[in-house]
């Protein structure tokens, strides 16, 4: 690791991000969505559940989508392989990246929240909760930005991360059963976790968004192994 | 200092097909060598390999003293300069913008910049966006790129393929000066005459087998058949071959007043290869 490096790499990312229309209009959509929903909140603000839809959509639609877009697109236009050739590392490359894609989402967060109401956040287990999940959806994004060639075949991989991982809480309007085992499995997902650690304050919650996290590094390491070998 | 490149028994198979077969050579430091082939013959997978990009089936390679074990470290990285056959820039940014980058990823003084700028003739576009360049002022940006941290040593894949004649000779210049500066260069060409006017040395390569190695000026000796070819005012194109007896057959041509034009046989690099390998090199 490197820090010069990383600051350049972060340098020229975070210009081309500004350059680059696609990725500009990221995170507009959970700020677009939380403007919406003010409408629909009334008076005393919006249900929990609402507010984690908003992070959902700002971690799939931001973090990872920007990530796996970003990395597919060194590896469409060869311009990764001139970064390899250079002293800077892959995790330099990686680091300046994520820096880039954390401060985006950071600021789309920030701005959706302050729209729907961020009160509920401001405490720490919530904070140590969205950093957490921050990790879980930049390692998905990192781990599929690895093997994907090309941006057109980035999208096929991140809709069903949008739909499992950032829109969980909308399983509730599919009509399901209390007891059906789709919910069951989906209550353990990360989003639900943090729904409900709002009403019990316990950190079981926490313990198992952090195991989510971890997985998800491990993915990406595997992803990375298998890359590697396949050269 | 040792040779600034030592390959001993180069072999390197991709799925059962040998590309590159026991290739051994070496390059001086502060010399031009030129790899000369076709198209396919296995250049750009010599280059990947000296600089690490890949892994040789067989072999020892040295470069810069490193062992071939040691080509991925950022110290490595940083000696050498590479052109790729295959590298592009950032679309979106600017010339000057691409450079910074590669600048800050090699530890350089960013008044390298508009050094480089200046040696690829580009200093006036510096704020264009490369999107917007012609194909050889692509190719241009990213020579700057390979020279911007003045690599001691240099790999260049083709590196006026892509140019007019005019960029060719303005490159060529500052390829001279750089080597005059003490940069050892390692560069491939299908491009007889670049290689002549450039290399203190080329190999020959076909079909992954190095055919012939040395000095331009020496092969053309080498391969000349010295003869005299000769064309008189009557339009009679004779070849005498360079033995004492044809003396006399000479000094009357010339007594004669008959001789328009006379040379020795002196082979291109071109027809050299021709000869050898039995191909055109394109
Ligand atoms: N990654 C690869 N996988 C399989 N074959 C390859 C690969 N790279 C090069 N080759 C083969 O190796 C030979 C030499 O290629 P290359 O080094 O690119 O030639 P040149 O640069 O002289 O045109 C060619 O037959 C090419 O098809
Ligand atoms: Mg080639």
């Amino acid at each position: 690791m490197n820090a010069q490096r990383i600051s350049a790499i972060f340098e020229k990312d975070i210009k081309d991000f500004m350059k680059n229309m696609m990725l500009l209009m990221m995170p507009v959509i959970p700020i677009i969505l939380a403007l919406l929903y003010k409408q629909l909140g009334g008076e005393e603000g919006l249900p929990i559940p609402m507010l984690y839809l908003i992070v959902g959509v700002t971690f799939s639609s931001v973090t990872a989508s920007c990530m796996m877009t970003m990395m597919a697109e060194e590896n469409e236009k060869k311009t990764l392989r001139g970064l390899m050739l250079s002293p800077a590392s892959f995790l330099d490359i990686i680091i300046g990246k994520s820096l880039v894609v954390g401060l985006m989402s950071f600021i789309a967060l920030t701005i959706s929240l302050v729209i729907v109401g961020i009160k509920p956040f401001l405490n720490v287990q919530a904070i140590i909760g969205l950093i957490l999940l921050f990790l879980f959806f930049l390692f998905l994004g990192i781990g599929i930005g690895l093997f994907t060639k090309s941006i057109a075949s980035t999208s096929a991989y991140l809709m069903p991360v949008m739909f499992l991982f950032g829109f969980t809480p909308m399983i509730d309007f599919l009509g399901l059963g209390e007891d059906s085992t789709a919910i069951m499995i989906a209550d353990v997902f990360p989003l639900m976790q943090l729904i409900d650690m709002h009403d019990t304050n316990s950190w079981i919650p926490i313990g198992i968004v952090a195991i989510w996290a971890l997985g998800a590094a491990l993915f990406t390491y595997i992803c990375f192994k298998k890359v590697r070998t396949d050269d | 200092m040792n040779n600034a490149i030592e390959v001993n028994g180069l072999r390197k198979v991709f799925d059962q097909n040998a590309a590159i077969e026991d290739v051994s050579f070496f390059v001086k430091p502060g010399e031009i060598f030129g790899l000369l082939g076709p198209s396919g013959s296995g250049k750009t997978t010599t280059i990947k390999i000296l600089t690490g990009e890949l892994e040789q089936t067989a072999g020892d390679v040295n470069v810069l003293d490193v062992h071939s074990q040691s080509f991925g470290t950022s110290d490595f990285k940083s000696k050498i300069g590479i052109l790729s056959d295959n590298s592009s820039l950032y679309e979106r940014l600017t010339i000057y913008d691409n450079l910074k980058l590669f600048c800050k990823l090699y530890d350089a003084p960013l008044e390298q910049i508009d050094v480089m700028l200046d040696v690829v003739n580009l200093r006036e576009e510096s704020k264009k966006t490369v999107s917007k360049l012609s194909k050889g002022m692509k190719q241009r940006v990213l020579l700057a790129k390979a020279l911007i941290h003045k690599p001691k040593l240099v790999f260049l894949d083709e590196p006026t393929s892509a140019l007019d004649p005019g960029n060719v000779a303005h490159i060529h210049r500052g390829l001279q000066k750089l080597n005059e500066a003490g940069t050892t260069i390692f560069l491939t060409t299908h491009d007889m005459e670049e290689a002549t006017e450039l290399c203190d040395r080329v190999a020959f390569l076909d079909k992954g087998k190095l055919q012939e190695l040395g000095n331009p000026d020496e092969l053309r000796y080498k391969y000349s058949t010295h003869a005299f070819h000769v064309e008189t005012f009557a339009g009679e194109r004779l070849v005498i071959e360079n033995e004492s007896g044809n003396a006399n057959k000479i000094k009357e041509l010339i007594e004669n007043g008959e001789v328009k034009a006379m040379q020795t046989d002196n082979p291109t690099l071109g027809q050299i290869f021709l000869k050898i390998t039995g191909k055109e090199l394109v």
